[in-house]
């Protein structure tokens, strides 16, 4: 009999990554991977629901398992990778899962998310969010439309830091259950949560939905593509930029 | 008159509104439009190249890169709106 066990990869347990795995880690079946190799800081606290106070200086890991596992999740479902998601890890961690879901702070880090999810042939549910906007959207297996065909290549130059841009919680709240919800309707295999780009803008509290198009010359995933391996030099890039 | 959508991270450039109006035939023409009053913002946008790589325009629903680019005839009551990639959590 087949291992019902439906694997997630959470990249990042930041403001996004938080609601995405206290949301998940109490559905049925799954089995979280949780990786992330940062501390906890002060700052995070606002919007990083799975810390308290008394977490501060503490490794993010330990401090999401008890976190989880106190709200209920069963700690054999829980599966912490201490590190960040790297050209040298990515493809192997990925090709572990059964699904990925990231909320990273860096361009690189979701560039190469995206990249490793294409090449592996895994599904992916991208998130993020700065000041009052986030956005969510999935990309099925097959990997089209994928995040280069949105957004082609890691922005150049110097980009603003999170401490400048700041990120407010409600935003990154809703944007991670959101996330939360299109991870469980690809795991569900509904093909409708592929293909359309969410905007969240909390200062309005509009979420608006555009469709998201293959683009035929994508460098990942369009007829001729020239991304067929991940080159750790295509993955340099400030963190948490807007 | 066109409406354009301003994404929050490009709403210092437009005084902290979410949405400015300007007219034009095309989506460049509404772009050079609010240049003058908005200075920085095509700048933002654009390259010598056209979109910048990292920003998706669309009218209404669609995505220019699959109208005709900056060239996309528009029609009055039309809206823009500005969706870069953003990275932060």
């Amino acid at each position: 009999m087949a291992d019902p066990t439906r694997r997630v990869l959470i990249v990042g347990l930041g403001g996004l990554g938080c609601p995405v795995a206290q949301v998940l880690s109490r559905a049925p079946g799954v089995e979280l991977w949780l990786c992330d190799d940062d501390v906890v800081e002060l700052s995070n606290l606002h919007r990083q629901t799975l810390y308290a106070d008394a977490d501060v200086g503490h490794d993010k890991l330990e401090a999401a398992q008890k976190s989880l596992t106190f709200g209920g999740a069963e700690p054999s479902r829980l599966r912490p990778v201490r590190s960040r998601l790297l050209p040298g890890n990515a493809r192997e961690l990925v090709r572990s899962v059964d699904l990925v879901v990231e909320g990273a702070d860096n361009f690189a880090t979701k560039f190469l998310a995206a990249d490793a999810a294409h090449l592996e042939a895994r599904p992916i549910v991208h998130g993020a969010g700065v000041r009052w906007v986030g956005t969510a959207w999935a990309v099925s297996a097959s990997g089209a439309p994928c995040y280069r065909c949105l957004f082609e290549d890691v922005p150049p130059g110097a980009q603003q830091g999170c401490s400048e841009a700041g990120v407010m919680g409600p935003v990154v709240g809703f944007c991670g259950a959101l996330m939360a919800d299109l991870a469980l309707r690809v795991l569900a295999g509904d093909a409708e949560a592929f293909g359309a780009l969410y905007t969240y803008d909390g200062q309005t509290d509009r979420l608006r939905q555009v469709p998201a198009a293959s683009r035929s010359n994508c460098p990942l995933c369009g007829s001729s593509p020239s991304i067929s391996q991940i080159d750790e030099a295509r993955y340099t890039t400030p963190s948490c930029a807007a | 008159m066109i409406t354009v959508r301003i994404p929050t991270p490009l709403r210092s450039l437009t005084g902290g509104e979410e949405q400015v109006q300007a007219p034009g035939e095309t989506v460049k023409a509404v772009l050079d439009t609010l240049e003058t009053k908005h200075p920085g913002l095509r700048d933002r946008l654009l390259d010598d190249k056209g979109v910048r790589r990292f920003v998706n325009i669309y009218v209404g629903d669609e995505d220019i890169r699959f109208l005709d680019g900056l060239e996309t005839k528009l029609k009055a009551g039309d809206e823009i709106s500005i969706v870069p990639a953003i990275a932060g959590g």
